[in-house]
C-alpha cells in the first residue's frame, strides 16, 4: 500500500466525462455515475445480480501501470481504482478513499480482464500536509473515479463496437472486391475454356470471319403490342419471358446459297435406284448395277414373297367406294365354301340304308315304272354330287315312298 | 427463334401481360379479323403473326418432306407440331409417318391406340385408303397415315411407288385434295430415306446446332437436290441461347453460313417437348403457349406463305440495374 500510496502521484487523474475533450453527453455521465458501481460482466463468469466485487489485482495493476507509466510518454492510459460495497449507492462522503483502477486499452490487461475491475480500498492514515494534498487529489480522484470505470468501459465498449463496424465493413468490402475478381476470372478463363465455337473456328469447320456476332443489331419499326414482347428504348432490344434478345439479320444471299448448291452437286453424286435387291441376290442382266440398291435380309423391306401384284396394289389404293379388294376375295371363297357344305348337306340326306332299301324294293316292285328311275338313282346317290334338277326328282320320288316307309318302321 | 411483323394500326392493343389461356383465333370458315364479339381478347392473339391468316403459296397439294439424316434431332416432333398449326390455321392436313420399322408419330399424336390400319394393308387389299387414315378428333381436318406396323414388312421394290399412288389417290378422294401432305422421314439415307422423298416436292431439315448433325444435314441436302428437290429450308432445333451467348454453341447464323439454307425456324430447347410426348398432346396446343411452341406456329407460318426467316433474336446480357434500381430509378 505504500508503494501504492508512493505511486499514486504518478497516476494520471482521468479528467471529467463533462470534458469537452471527451465530448461526453451528460446521459452518458449519468450512465457513468451508475455503472461505476458495478462490474463490468466478464465474458466468461457473468456476474449474479447483487453481487459484490470479487477481484482484486490492485497489486499487479499497480505494477503493470507503474511500468507502463515509467516507459510510455506523458499521455499515459488513465489508470483508475474503484471500491464499491454495493451495487446500488456510491459512498461520496465515505470516509474510505477510493481509488479506481481500469484500463482504457485492452494492451495491459488480457481481453477478460478488461471487464473486470480491481478494486482496493485504500485508507487515508496520513495527516501530513504532503499527505493532506494527496488525500485532497485523492478525495478529488475519488469524486471522479465513480464514473471513470464507466468511461472507460464506454470508451471501450465504443472502441469494441467501432472496431467491430470498421471489421465488418472492411470485411464486406474484400468479399466484394474478391467476387468480382472471380466474375472477372471467370469471364476470361471462358474464352480459355475447351469446347468452345472457337474450337470450331480452329478445325476450320466456321470461318471467324463470317460469323455475325458483330453485325449491328437491327431495327424494326412496328413494335406490335405484345405482351411477350417488350422493346428497349433504342428500339433496338427485345424483352421475353424475362430474357433481354436482340435481332440479328440473316445475311445469306443468293449467291452464297448458289455457292453452297454448286459444292454439294459437286460433293454428292448420287442416282436414285429403280431395284431393290436383298443380300445374296443377283442382278438381273438387263439392270444398271448402279440403279441397285441392296437392301440386307432383315430390312422391314424385305420380304421372302410377295403375293401383291403391282397393279393389284395400285387399284388397292385408289379404291374409294367398296369393299377391298382381299375382303372381297375372302368372302367370296368363304361364300363358295359355304354354298359347298350346303350341297353336301343335301346330298347326305338321299343316302339310303340297307334296312330301308328292302322295303324300298318291294314298294318298287309294286310300281315298275319307279324301277327304273330307282335303278339310276343308287349310282346318284354313291356319288354324292347330284344335280339339282335330279335332285328335285329325288326328292319327289322319296316323297312319295316315304309315307310307305313310315308305316313300316315299328 | 421468333421474327415479329408489324399489326395493323386499328388492332386492339387492349392485351395482358400475364399469360393467359390461349384460344384459337379464327374459326376455319373465316379468314381475317377477330370478331368484336369474340371473349376478352388472350395475350396469344396480340402475340407474333396473328394478326391475320397466312397466305397459302404454291400448288396445292403441297407434299413437304420433313427429314434430317441424323436421328433424334426432332423430326417426327417437328412433323406434329407443325401440322397441327397447320389444321389449326385451317389447312387441311395429311400425315404421313414413312418411318418403316419404328413408328413413333402416332405416339406423339396421342393417336396410337386408333391405328389399325396401314398402308401395306391398303396395299395387300385389306381396307381402303380413307379406312386406314386416322382423323384427330381435336382437329379434324387433321389426319394420320402410317405406313405399317412394327411387324409388317412393305414389299419390296414399290415402296416409293407405294407413296405416289398414296399421293394421288388423296388428290382424288371425294372430300377435296388435303392441303398439306406432311412426310415424317426416317432417320438415315438408306431405303426408307428413298421411299420417303420420292413423291416431295419440297423439303424441310431438320438440324441441331452440333458439328455432327449439320454434316449429316450437309449430305442429306445434297442427296436431295441430286433427287430433284429444290425448295429445301431449315429448321434449326434445341437452340440453347445461353451457350450461344457463352460462345459454346453455334448460333443459328453459324448454321445457316455452313448448310446455307433458307431459314424456316429456329426452335428453343423446351422442356416441354418431353411432357407433350408423354402426354400425347402436341407442344402447339399448350395452354399457356411456350417458346417452343410459338416457334413452331411461326414456323407453320413460313412453311404456308414459303417465306423465311429475316431476323434472329440472340440473347443479350441483361440491363445492370443501378444501385437504386429498387426504387424505380
Amino acid at each position: 500500500m505504500e508503494m501504492a500510496a508512493l505511486h499514486l502521484p504518478s497516476f494520471s487523474i482521468q479528467p471529467s466525462p463533462t470534458f469537452a475533450k471527451h465530448c461526453v453527453s451528460p446521459h452518458a455521465t449519468q450512465l457513468r455515475a451508475g455503472f461505476v458501481i458495478f462490474q463490468c460482466p466478464s465474458r466468461r463468469n457473468p456476474p449474479k445480480s447483487g453481487s459484490r466485487m470479487i477481484g482484486f489485482r490492485l497489486l499487479k495493476a499497480v505494477s503493470d501501470s507503474v511500468s507502463s507509466a515509467e516507459g510510455a510518454a506523458a499521455d499515459s492510459q488513465d489508470e483508475e481504482v474503484v471500491t464499491s460495497d454495493s451495487a446500488d449507492d456510491f459512498p461520496a462522503d465515505s470516509e474510505d478513499e477510493k481509488v479506481v483502477v481500469t484500463s482504457d486499452s485492452s494492451n495491459d490487461f488480457p481481453a477478460d480482464s478488461e471487464d473486470e475491475k480491481v478494486v482496493a480500498t485504500i485508507d487515508s492514515a496520513n495527516d501530513s500536509p504532503d499527505s493532506k494534498t494527496l488525500v485532497v487529489v485523492a478525495k478529488l480522484q475519488a469524486a471522479i473515479s465513480p464514473l471513470s470505470p464507466f468511461i472507460s468501459s464506454m470508451k471501450t465498449y465504443a472502441g469494441c463496437n467501432s472496431k467491430a463496424i470498421w471489421l465488418s465493413t472492411a470485411t464486406a468490402i474484400f468479399l466484394f472486391i474478391a467476387v468480382r475478381v472471380y466474375v472477372g476470372m471467370t469471364q476470361k478463363s471462358k474464352h480459355n475454356r475447351p469446347g468452345t465455337v472457337a474450337d470450331l473456328v480452329r478445325r476450320g469447320q466456321l470461318r471467324s470471319d463470317r460469323r455475325a456476332q458483330g453485325i449491328s443489331s437491327l431495327k424494326y419499326e412496328d413494335p406490335f403490342n405484345n405482351p411477350y414482347v417488350k422493346l428497349g428504348k433504342s428500339n433496338s432490344t427485345v424483352e421475353m419471358c424475362g430474357k433481354v434478345y436482340k435481332l440479328s439479320p440473316v445475311t445469306l444471299t443468293k449467291e452464297e446459297q448458289a455457292i453452297h448448291q454448286r459444292r454439294r452437286s459437286r460433293a454428292y453424286q448420287w442416282k436414285r435406284p429403280t431395284m431393290f435387291l436383298k443380300e445374296g441376290d443377283s442382278i438381273p442382266p438387263d439392270v444398271d448395277p448402279e440403279s441397285v440398291r441392296w437392301i440386307p435380309a432383315n430390312h422391314p423391306f424385305a420380304t421372302t414373297s410377295s403375293d401383291i401384284d403391282e397393279s393389284l396394289a395400285q387399284t388397292n389404293v385408289y379404291q374409294k367406294h367398296g369393299v377391298p379388294f382381299r375382303i372381297q376375295a375372302e368372302h367370296e371363297a368363304l361364300q363358295r365354301k359355304l354354298e359347298g357344305l350346303q350341297q353336301d348337306q343335301k346330298l347326305n340326306k338321299f343316302f339310303i340304308d340297307s334296312d330301308n332299301a328292302k322295303a324300298y324294293e318291294r314298294s318298287l316292285k309294286l310300281h315298275p315304272k319307279s324301277n327304273e328311275a330307282m335303278d339310276q338313282n343308287p349310282s346318284a346317290n354313291q356319288d354324292g354330287n347330284s344335280s339339282p334338277s335330279s335332285s328335285n326328282s329325288l326328292s319327289s320320288s322319296f316323297n312319295s315312298t316315304a309315307p310307305s316307309d313310315e308305316l313300316q318302321k315299328p | 427463334m421468333l421474327s415479329l411483323k408489324p399489326l395493323p394500326p386499328n388492332h386492339n392493343p387492349s392485351l395482358l401481360h400475364s399469360l393467359t389461356p390461349f384460344t384459337p383465333p379464327f374459326p376455319r370458315t373465316q379468314t381475317l379479323k377477330p370478331s368484336k364479339h369474340a371473349s376478352p381478347p388472350s395475350a396469344i392473339q396480340s402475340a407474333l403473326q396473328w394478326n391475320r391468316k397466312p397466305e397459302l403459296a404454291g400448288e396445292t397439294p403441297r407434299v413437304v418432306v420433313i427429314t434430317s439424316g441424323k436421328g433424334g434431332v426432332g423430326k417426327t416432333t417437328t412433323t406434329a407440331n407443325i401440322g397441327i398449326s397447320l389444321a389449326r390455321l385451317g389447312f387441311s392436313v395429311v400425315a404421313v409417318d414413312c418411318d418403316v420399322g419404328l413408328r413413333n408419330l402416332d405416339l406423339l399424336l396421342g393417336l396410337e391406340n386408333r391405328v389399325n390400319y396401314t398402308l401395306v394393308e391398303v396395299l395387300n387389299g385389306d381396307c381402303r385408303l380413307d379406312q386406314a387414315l386416322v382423323r384427330d378428333k381435336r382437329w379434324s381436318n387433321f389426319e394420320l397415315l402410317c405406313i405399317s406396323k412394327p411387324r409388317s414388312k412393305l414389299p419390296l421394290g414399290f415402296g416409293g411407288k407405294a407413296l405416289v399412288w398414296l399421293v394421288d389417290s388423296l388428290k382424288q378422294r371425294p372430300e377435296g385434295s388435303p392441303q398439306f401432305i406432311l412426310i415424317d422421314c426416317p432417320a438415315g439415307i438408306d431405303a426408307g430415306f428413298i421411299t420417303a422423298i420420292t413423291p416431295a416436292n419440297e423439303a424441310v431439315l431438320v438440324t441441331t446446332p452440333d458439328i455432327t448433325s449439320l454434316r449429316d444435314a450437309d449430305r442429306v441436302t445434297g442427296l436431295l437436290e441430286c433427287d430433284g428437290i429444290r425448295d429445301i429450308k431449315m429448321i434449326v432445333n434445341r437452340v440453347r441461347t445461353d451457350m450461344i451467348k457463352g460462345e459454346d454453341m453455334m448460333s443459328v447464323l453459324d448454321v445457316q453460313e455452313m448448310l446455307g439454307l433458307a431459314l424456316l425456324g429456329a426452335i428453343p430447347e423446351d422442356s416441354e417437348v418431353i411432357r407433350s410426348t408423354n402426354r400425347g398432346y402436341p407442344l402447339v396446343l399448350n395452354k399457356p403457349p411456350t417458346m417452343a411452341g410459338l416457334a413452331f406456329e411461326q414456323a407453320a407460318w413460313r412453311l404456308v406463305e414459303q417465306d423465311s426467316m429475316q431476323a434472329v433474336l440472340v440473347e443479350e446480357e441483361p440491363k445492370r440495374r443501378g444501385l437504386f434500381s429498387f426504387f424505380g430509378g
